[in-house]
Formats: C-alpha cells, structure tokens, sequence
C-alpha cells in the first residue's frame, strides 16, 4: 500500500483535482439513476392521466415537451459533468506519470557507471514504459472504478440496514467470504505478476540487445539461433502472462457464484420474510432491484486488486530507481571556481579495486598544466580505468586523484567534467547532424568554430556526404567508418576547449597521414590544454613529453620516447615490434633526439 | 528514406484500412475454434444469467401467496444451478480469451521478429534502435484485448443488438423507427470525429515512438552525456518530447470519449423524441403499456450502442498500433536468397570480384568497375585512406549489402545465387565494434560456433591470448559480461571476439580493423598464434598499423573507386608511390 501513498506524494500540486474527480465519481452515481427518476415522472404524469382520460393529448403536449427538454437537458448536463470527471482523472494521471519521467530521466542521468554496468537498457526501458503506464493506468482507472464500486457497495449496504437490519445482515453474510477469497487470491497474485514484469523485462532485453548487435548476428548467420532464443523470451512471457490472468480464473467461479448468490437470499430470505409479514412487497422490491448494487462491487473487487497487484508490481520497480543513488556525487561544499582550470594532474597512491578485482594499484604521477602524456600498455592493464579517474566515471577505493591541486572529489562534478574533454574508445555517436554531434557539448557553438574544430580533427568526409554538415549520423554513428567516427569524436571533445583532454585510443582506426595532421593540430591547439593520450602507436606517443607505459594495473616505467626505446622493456620491444625493426636497429639515443 | 531522428515522426500515408484488422484476423483465424466455443459459452452463460429473474417472479407471484416455503427453496435451489451453469460457461470463456489474446501477440511478436533478422544493416541504420524496440515489445502488448474479447465482444454485441431491434419492431413499428432514426445521426457524428481520432491516436503512438527512441539512445549514450555535461540540455529535449506525448494522449482522450457523451446523448433525443412521436400521433389510442415496453426497449436499444462504441475506441486504438507492425513486416527485404537459391558447398576460399560496381545510396559510386581475384588461402591486407571503401569490399563478400553491377563469386559460385546462410556461416567476420552480448565470455565465444565444447572454446581463447585475462576474472569463462561489455577493456573485448570468429572455423577470415585496440605485443602473439591456423585460409585484414599489414602476400590500397596499388610489401615500397607514402609516415617522423 505504500506504493499508492508514494504515488499520492508525487501528484503534489494536483490533490484538489484529483479529490474533486473522486468526488464526481460519487457524484456520477447518484445521477445516473435520474434518467429513471425523470422517465418515471413522465410516466405518471403524462401517460398515465392520459390512458385514464384524465387530459388529453394536445393538453398535455405542452408539460411533455417541457419534461422531454429537461431530460435532454439532464443528460447532457450528466454526460459532460462525466467527461470533465474522465478528462480529470486522465490529465492528472497524465500529469503524473510526465513528472515521474521528467524525474526518473533526470535521475537516470546521475547514476554513476556502475548503476549502467548492472542494470540493462532494455531493463530500464520497461520501467519507463510498460511500469509507468501500469501506473498512469492505476490513478485513471483502477483507482476511480475501485472507488465506484466501493461506493456503490456501502451506500446500497446502508440503505439496506436501514431499510430492515435483519434482511440485510443475510444478504452480507458472504460479503467477509469473499472479501477472505480476495485477499487470498490478492496474495497468491502478487508474485506472479512480479514474475510477469521480470519476463517482460527480460523480452525486452533480449529484443534490444538483437538490435543493437544485429551486424555481428549477420556476421555469423545466427539468425535461427536469434529466432530461437527470442522464442524462448516470448514464450516465457506468454505463459506468465497466461499463468497471471489464469490465477484469477481459480477464484473468480467461487467470488462469482458467492456473489450472485445474493439473488438467492433474497429469492429465499425475502420469500420467507414475505410469507411470516416481516417484509413488505415494497421492502422486497427495493431488495431486489438493489441486489446488482452489492454483487457487481463484489465481483469487480477481485478484478480490481488483480490490477492493483500488477501496479505494485511495476511501481516497486520505479520507485526502486526513482530513490537510486549515485555514488558519485557533488560534495554540499564542493568547489566550483569561476575561472578556467589550469590542467595539472596529480595522481597519489592511487589503487583502483573493481568487481573485486585489483584494476589499479600504487600509481603515482604528475602531470603539469599544458603537457601531453602518453600512456601505453598491454591490452587490459588499465589505462582506461587511469584516464576514467579524471572526471569521475569512477572514484579512486585508495589514494586521490588532484586536479590543480584539489582533489577531483572535492570539485564540483559539472565543472570537472566540463573542464575535461574525452573521446572515448568506445565510439558513440548520436543520431542527430554532423554538426549536432560535434556540438554536443556546446550546443551554443557557432557554425565557423563547428567546422574549424571539425578541421582540426579532419573531419573533411563531410563534405562527400550527402547534407554536409547537417547529414543526419545514424545512432552509434552506424554507416560511418570507425575512422570517420573516430575524428568526429576527437572533433566534439576539441570543441569544448577542455583544460585536460583525454583521447582514449580514438586514433586507433585513422590511417597514418590523418593521424600525423591531427597530431600537427593538437600540438597547436588555440587553448591551454593538458593532453592525456592513450594509445598503441608509437607514432601517437613518440611526440608526448613524457610515455608512461603501464602494466599489470602498475606504472612499470615512465620516460620521453627517446629514453625509453634506449632501455629494455615493453616500450623498446613495442617500438621494434611497430617498426619491423630488430634489436641492432634501433637509433642511438644522440639520433632518436635529433630526429624528434 | 532519409534517415530517421528521434524527433522525426514515421508518418504513415495510408489512409485508414480496415484490411489492417482484416489482416489481424489470420492471426485471430488460428484460433477458430476456440473463438467460435467462447462465443457459443458466452451466449449459454447469459441466458442461464436471465434464469434468475424468472425465477424470482415465479416465487413473488406464485409461492409467495401460496405460502410455499418448500417450492421457495426448490426455486433457489434452481437459481443455484443456474447461477453455477453461467459461472462456470463465463470461466470457460474467460480462459479461452486469455489463450487467444497471448497466442496472438505470441504469433505477431514472432513473425515481427523473424522478419527483423532478415533486414539488412541499412534498416538498423537508419532509424534510433528505440523505435524499433518499442514496436516489438509495447505495440504488439497494446492489441491484445482488443484482438481477443474485442471481437467477442464485438460479435455479441451486434447479436444483441439484433436481437433487441426485433423485440422492439414486435412492439411498435412506427414508434421503432422513431429509436432507429437516431442511427444515421450517430454515424454522421462518428464519421465527424472519426479522422480526427485517427490522426490523435496516430500522433500519440508517434510521439511515444520518438519519447522511447530518445530514452534509449540517452540510456545507450549516458556516459558521453555525463562526460560532456550536457544533462540539462538532454533532459530539455526529453522533456519537450515528454510533452508531445503526453499532449497528443489528451487530445486522443477528448476526441475518443466523444463518442459515448454522444452515444449517450442522441439516445435520450430518440427518446425524447418517441413520447413526443407516441403522444401526437397516437394519442390516447396507445397503450401505457406499449410506450412502457418501447422505452424500456429504447435504452436498452442504446446500450449495445454505446459498448460497441467503445470496443469502435479500442479498435481505432489497435489499429493504430497495427499499422506500425504491419508496416515493419512489410518492410521489404532488400538482401535475400534468390528464389531456388542453392547452399554453397564447402569452399576452398578463392573469391573473384567481376567488374563489381557498388553503390550505397544509388547515387555516388564506391567502387566502380572493381576487379580482384585472390587464390584460395591468399592473404590481404586492404590500406587506404579512411572511408576510401575498404570496409566496404570486404562487406561485398558476405553480401551484406547487394552489389550494383558485376560480379562476385566464391569458388566461381555467384554469390548472389546461394543461401545467405550458407555463404555468411563459412565467412568469419570481425568488425571492428566487437559488440558483446549479456552472458558469460563462454557462451560469447560459443557464439561463434553453438556446438563448440568448453574444451574447444578455451581453445580458441588461447590462441588469441584471451585465456590469460578471462581466467584471472573472478569466474574464469564463467563471467558475467554486458552488452557492450563494460567489465572489459576495449582490447580485451576485440580478444573475445577475435576468439568467437576464430571458433566459427571460416573458410574466409575478414579482421575489419579488429586488432586496433589490442597492444602491438599482444597481437604480434596473436599473430603468432593465428599463423598455423591460417594456413589454408583466404584472410581479409584493414588494418592501419603496419606491423599487421606487412607480411601479407598482397597489399591493396584502396582509392578512387578501386585498387590503386597492388603487390607485395616490398614491391610496394620499391614503386615510391602511395603506399610508400603511407609507410613513411608511420616509420619515419
């Protein structure tokens, strides 16, 4: 229940509303028995008299007119005081589930990389879609029908105590039968509808993650196999779908026939009460035409709590993510300084502990404002993990990482992250223009700075492309080359004129020409920028002032290009390895500094 | 088609059809019989329902006055029955409805789904992957009912309303017709409203479309967002589509609930109508009893009316939804067998390109008049500037995409006469996104070949160093990775693909830039590894890091359209020409 109380909280700003549209529930009600109430007038006081002879037909037209109008005029007042009601319950349902999507969007968009890591897209797409309409659904309907039927139900309960105490107690006898039977059910439900949601859940990962590798499944013409896999999802969630609505089917024949047995008591109780002159014909009538006023809420109770326990099901679910916390977070005092940070990095002791395994351990390094540090490394030794440090993708479990002496912690995220420029080895691009792309992080961005940072990183495919600029990429840049997607990324970073740039192996797929110009360029960029480059070419870190090649999560050696290919050891041999050279080949130290 | 944006609405421009839900009916058609029995229950469920009231005025009229306790509890006792009998044909029914509304969208989901794997890289490309998601999975959930006791409903509806129309025309003729006539004006008032909920529930389902594309390409996108601070604008944009989404909702609503206000509203006219009618030109001549009767007939005349309104809604609605499915099973598949297209026999691995013309959009050529054969177990390397279409020869060969003009055959097969499966499963592709799916790094590797023991997948793991790494994780092979695999590096991800690819035992090795990300000392391992294995096998290898390239038997720098040089390493160098360029430049600086 505290699901609906939490649901309550967030229509803040709407409970007016949202009382005034129960209110007309109740309201709704009553009115419609007036159609009756008006028709029967009309009965007794044009019909009637005039079957009798009582007026005659042109006498009376005028009065039927007039009671014709008013029904007319009641219906319409009816209907449209109905669709106002409907119309409330939906825009506060409405209102409702926008902000929960404005919030959980804004949330989502917080979580550190670890929340990312465990929960999958197609995960949270179900929460943002399939449980959120469950609870759209839940305040527009389940709720006003529930309250309708409750309504119904007490209001006829107490007309009927009123009316003859006894009577009525017979008639309710099963009433706390059938409420046992639902709560029972109720209990039963819940975890299957729990079931249910993991099952869609798991649909649309299997859905999603078909689409995003649908190259690779191509690739290896695993199409059936897809088929096959999917089927399985599918399947599975058919049959908890199945078993779900079939759970209501072992207790509806039970909560059904106890409730339309009311007819029977009063067929029976009211017969015999009518034979001793307890009741009067009347008192049976009333009984009797009121009876559907008891069984229906009856009926439609379980049916109701059905759909309730798949809204508890689904909000549990986005309340879960609406209170999910990162642990990356700006500090209360965290600081925010106005101007532009120099760029010098300084990482202390830093270790790195990671799905408890030990990523980073023991790194020490100092990095000053405007210099450029490669770092190189056998695949899986942790230079990504070193560079994710800087803006915060991850927290350092031992040591501190400094920017201009304060520790990263201690800054405020947004300025951080916006001081440091990243393209990453994992390209994603958005489906939006060349220029929205390149844009990104600075949507302000003029045209001319778009194409001289595009220049800078020889974006110059653009202009084969069918719109230039304003060619619309496909998501995660499909139908570019990983070259091309390459330079657009290293194109947006250079845009926001970042103190510290880091290009995680974004030159990897370049050919060779391209990536001597884009060295050419970053080596005179416009702004003071700290570069932190990692890469496997040598001819990407021949340049740096200084190589830190790592290994085993460790720094194993730090040194300029020409230091290090003098000296034994995983540079010297990658070097040699690049270069097809053997060991008597490499240039002695005097030439290798002449030749940088 | 241009490509589609998240805020880029897929108008549809066929105008409403019926043949939509017609088409749904082959889906309902598989379920004929039990369609027919709930409808059959559903009639034996409501008559033993009308029972009871008979029942009661039995016992008020009869027992009642003669006092009889005993016939009062013979009566209940029928009542009883009567009451279980409909219980239990409702239950009957209720069971088969759910059956049938889960097989149907089991069904549709399906066939949604065998056509997705069948369309070609092109269609992934060109829209957000959200609005394909959002399709298979909420779209197909939304027509459930409606395809289900939607039509039940639907067939007894009408049936009672037949029904009701005959016990009035007994009654009344003329005082019928009056009732009747408020018909052609329901019509007109639905044929009013009808385009315009059309089109709002049309809008709605695109405006959701496009709200979930940008959800999950921002889902997919997070950690560029959050490194290039640009929460707040996004969180704009989603809210403006938010917006949209929820605007175009309420339009829907205030035009669909028009229908029962009007429903509910042209009835009382008729009514109205039928005392005035009754008044006028019977007058006293009519009975009480007749107008009694009419009136009584009149609303419930209105009463199937106003439910088949409703179902009217929830059909609009499914429709709606229909048509976007329909319209994706539609989609033409551009890259299929050909009619009679026969399975390529296991091949030797010589692959010959005749005067192949190749165009991605029908405008600008990527290769033109493109010729090459290579011996079987040759090895090649492809240079070349970047998006001078090397990728692009190599996905010629799985026919990925299909080639304009020429010819390319495999073993001097055409291509594009043989099964596509048989072709791509003796092709071993690496791309350069090594995409890894949610499992453990053993069934990703098993990938590659499904039947593959554990033995054989360690195997193929060593031979690409990979077995070092996976088994320092805390579970060995048995690791849990992601999509995107985000618990590994990204060189260690192009190793477990690498190892994939080699377990799928190809005739043809295509490696798309696939060792970019691996250090040179682990791939000079890998290459070590790979050279045994190789033997015998054709290789295709883009890769700008020349100590990959540079032991191939042939080199050829892609440019202009088609091959500008071709040769040996050394051959190469010793014509000064492109790629002697392109040498220089990485060796010397």
């Amino acid at each position: 229940m505290f699901q609906l109380k939490w649901v309550w909280k967030r229509m803040e700003g709407d409970h007016l509303r949202y009382i005034f549209a129960l209110c007309s529930t109740l309201l709704i009600s009553v009115m419609d028995l007036g159609n009756s109430v008006i028709t029967a007038n009309i009965m007794d006081t044009v019909f009637q008299p005039l079957q009798n002879g009582a007026v005659t037909a042109q006498g009376i037209l005028p009065h039927l007119i007039t009671m014709v109008a008013v029904l007319i005029g009641f219906t319409l007042f009816r209907t449209g005081f109905n669709y106002l009601s409907i119309m409330t319950y939906e825009s506060c349902s409405q209102k409702l589930i926008f902000g929960l999507r404005r919030d959980l969007y804004k949330n989502m968009q917080e979580q550190d990389q670890a929340f990312f890591g465990m929960n999958r897209t197609g995960d949270l797409m179900t929460r943002l879609t399939g449980d959120l309409d469950m609870v759209r659904f839940a305040v527009s309907w389940i709720i006003r029908n529930l309250f309708g039927n409750i309504l119904s139900f007490v209001i006829t309960a107490v007309v009927f105590f009123v009316t003859d105490w006894l009577f009525a107690l017979t008639m309710l006898v099963v009433s706390p039968i059938i409420l046992a039977l639902t709560a029972l059910f109720s209990k039963r439900v819940h975890p299957l509808y729990v079931e249910l949601r993991e099952r869609l859940s798991q649909l649309n990962t299997q859905a999603q993650e078909n689409i995003s590798g649908n190259r690779v499944i191509k690739a290896f013409a695993r199409e059936d196999y897809e088929i096959q896999r999917f089927d399985e999802k599918n399947r599975d969630y058919k049959e908890a779908n199945k078993t779900a609505s079939l759970m209501w089917l072992k207790f509806s024949p039970y909560i059904d026939t106890l409730s339309q047995g009311l007819s029977i008591a009063v067929l029976l109780v009211g017969g015999i009460f009518l034979i001793i002159g307890r009741i009067s014909i009347g008192t049976f009538t009333l009984f009797n035409s009121l009876t559907w006023m008891l069984t229906g809420p009856m009926r439609m109770l379980g049916m109701h709590l059905n759909d309730l326990q798949r809204f508890f099901a689904s909000s549990n679910k986005i309340i879960e993510l609406y209170y999910a916390k990162s642990t990356i977070v700006s500090r209360p005092d965290a600081k925010n300084p106005s101007g532009r940070v120099a760029g010098g990095l300084e990482f202390k002791n830093v270790g790195l502990k990671l799905h408890g395994t030990q990523v980073l351990q023991d790194i020490s390094l100092t990095i000053k404002p405007g210099e450029t540090v490669a770092i190189m490394g056998p695949t899986g030794c942790g230079k990504t993990s070193l560079v994710n440090l800087i803006p915060r993708f991850y927290d350092p479990t031992e040591g501190q990482v400094l920017l201009d002496g304060t520790p990263v912690r201690m800054y405020d995220l947004k300025k951080l992250r916006s001081s440091v420029g990243i393209a990453t080895q994992d390209v994603f691009l958005f489906s939006d223009t060349v220029d929205g792309n390149i844009a990104y992080g600075d949507i302000d961005l003029s045209e001319e700075d778009v194409k001289r940072y595009a220049k800078m990183a020889a974006v110059d495919f653009v202009e084969d492309l069918t719109d230039g600029f304003d060619t619309i990429i496909g998501e995660r840049g499909t139908g570019l080359s990983g070259g091309q997607k390459q330079r657009i990324a290293l194109a947006r970073a250079l845009a926001v004129q970042p103190s510290v740039l880091i290009l995680d192996d974004t030159t990897s797929a370049l050919d060779m020409e391209t990536e001597k110009y884009i060295q050419e360029q970053l080596a005179a960029l416009d702004f003071p920028c700290t570069k932190v480059i990692v890469a496997q070419r040598i001819s990407t870190t021949r340049r740096a002032d200084k190589v830190i090649v790592m290994q085993d999560g460790k720094i194993a050696d730090v040194g300029t290009h020409a230091e290090l290919i003098q000296r034994p050891g995983y540079y010297r041999e990658v070097y040699l390895l690049q270069n097809g050279l053997t060991e008597e080949e490499v240039p002695i130290a005097s030439e290798a500094k002449g030749g940088k | 088609m241009a490509r589609n944006r998240y805020d880029v609405d897929e108008n549809l421009e066929t105008p409403f059809n019926i043949k939509h839900l017609l088409r749904a009916g082959q889906y309902i058609g598989r379920h004929k019989k039990k369609m027919i029995l709930s409808l059959i229950f559903s009639a034996i469920s409501a008559a033993a329902g009308l029972l009871g009231p008979l029942m009661v005025q039995r016992g008020i009229n009869v027992s009642v006055p003669n006092k009889d306790v005993r016939e009062l509890v013979l009566l209940s006792v029928g009542m009883l029955a009567a009451i279980i009998v409909s219980v239990l044909f409702s239950r009957a029914r209720s069971k088969y409805m759910i059956e049938v509304g889960q097989e149907i969208i089991y069904a549709i989901r399906k066939d949604l789904f065998e056509h997705l794997q069948k369309l070609p890289f092109q269609f992934y490309d060109d829209r957000p992957h959200g609005k394909i998601l959002t399709r298979v999975i909420n779209y197909v959930n939304s027509v459930s009912d409606a395809l289900s006791n939607g039509i039940i409903n639907f067939v007894l509806e009408i049936f009672n309303l037949v029904l009701i129309a005959i016990f009035m025309f007994i009654c009344d003729v003329r005082l019928s017709l009056v009732v009747i006539a408020g018909v052609p004006l329901l019509v007109v008032v639905v044929m009013l409203v009808k385009p315009a909920q059309r089109r709002a529930w049309q809008a709605n389902s695109n405006k959701n479309s496009n709200l979930n594309a940008y959800l999950h390409e921002s889902l997919d996108g997070m950690k560029i967002t959050q490194a290039f601070v640009r929460e707040e604008e996004n969180a704009k944009i989603y809210e403006r589509l938010n917006t949209a989404a929820v605007k175009t909702w309420m339009k829907a609503q205030y035009t669909s609930n028009l229908i029962w206000l009007s429903v509910d509203n042209i009835s009382t006219w008729v009514v109205g109508a039928m005392y005035i009618v009754g008044l006028v030109m019977l007058g006293p001549a009519m009975q009480i009893g007749t107008i009694i009767a009419i009136s009584s007939y009149a609303w419930r005349f209105w009463q199937p009316i106003l439910s088949l309104s409703n179902l009217y809604n929830t059909f609009i609605n499914a429709v709606a939804y229909l048509e976007r499915i329909f319209e994706m099973i539609d989609e033409p598949v551009t890259v299929d067998d050909v009619p009679g297209a026969v399975d390529l026999p296991p091949i030797q691995g010589r692959v010959t390109f005749e005067d192949v013309t190749f165009s991605y959009d029908g405008k600008v050529n990527v290769l033109e008049h493109f010729n090459l054969d290579v011996q079987p177990g040759e090895s090649i390397a492809l240079v070349g500037p970047t998006g001078a279409g090397k990728t692009t020869v190599v996905n010629l060969i799985s026919r990925f995409y299909n080639i304009n003009e020429g010819r390319l055959l495999l073993d001097g097969h055409d291509i594009s006469q043989v099964t596509l499966h048989s072709l791509r499963s003796q092709m071993g592709i690496m791309l350069q996104d090594s995409f890894i799916f949610s499992g453990t790094i053993m069934d990703n590797i098993r990938y590659g070949r499904l039947d593959a023991t554990d033995e054989e997948v360690m195997a193929a793991a060593k031979t690409v160093c990979a077995h070092e790494f996976i088994s320092q994780m805390e579970d060995g092979y048995f690791t849990q990775v992601n999509e995107r695999g985000s618990r590994l590096s990204q060189g260690q991800r192009q190793l477990v693909a690498f190892a994939r690819t080699l377990l799928s035992d190809p005739k043809i090795l295509v490696l798309d830039e696939a060792t970019s990300s691996i250090d040179a000392k682990t791939e000079r391992m890998v290459q070590q590894g790979l050279e045994a294995l190789l033997k015998g096998r054709t290789s295709f290898v883009i890769a700008h890091r020349l100590s990959t390239i540079k032991n191939s038997d042939r080199i050829l720098f892609i440019s202009d359209k088609g091959i500008a040089e071709a040769g040996k390493h050394d051959e190469l160098l010793a014509r000064k020409g492109k790629y002697y360029h392109l040498y220089t430049a990485q060796v010397e600086d």
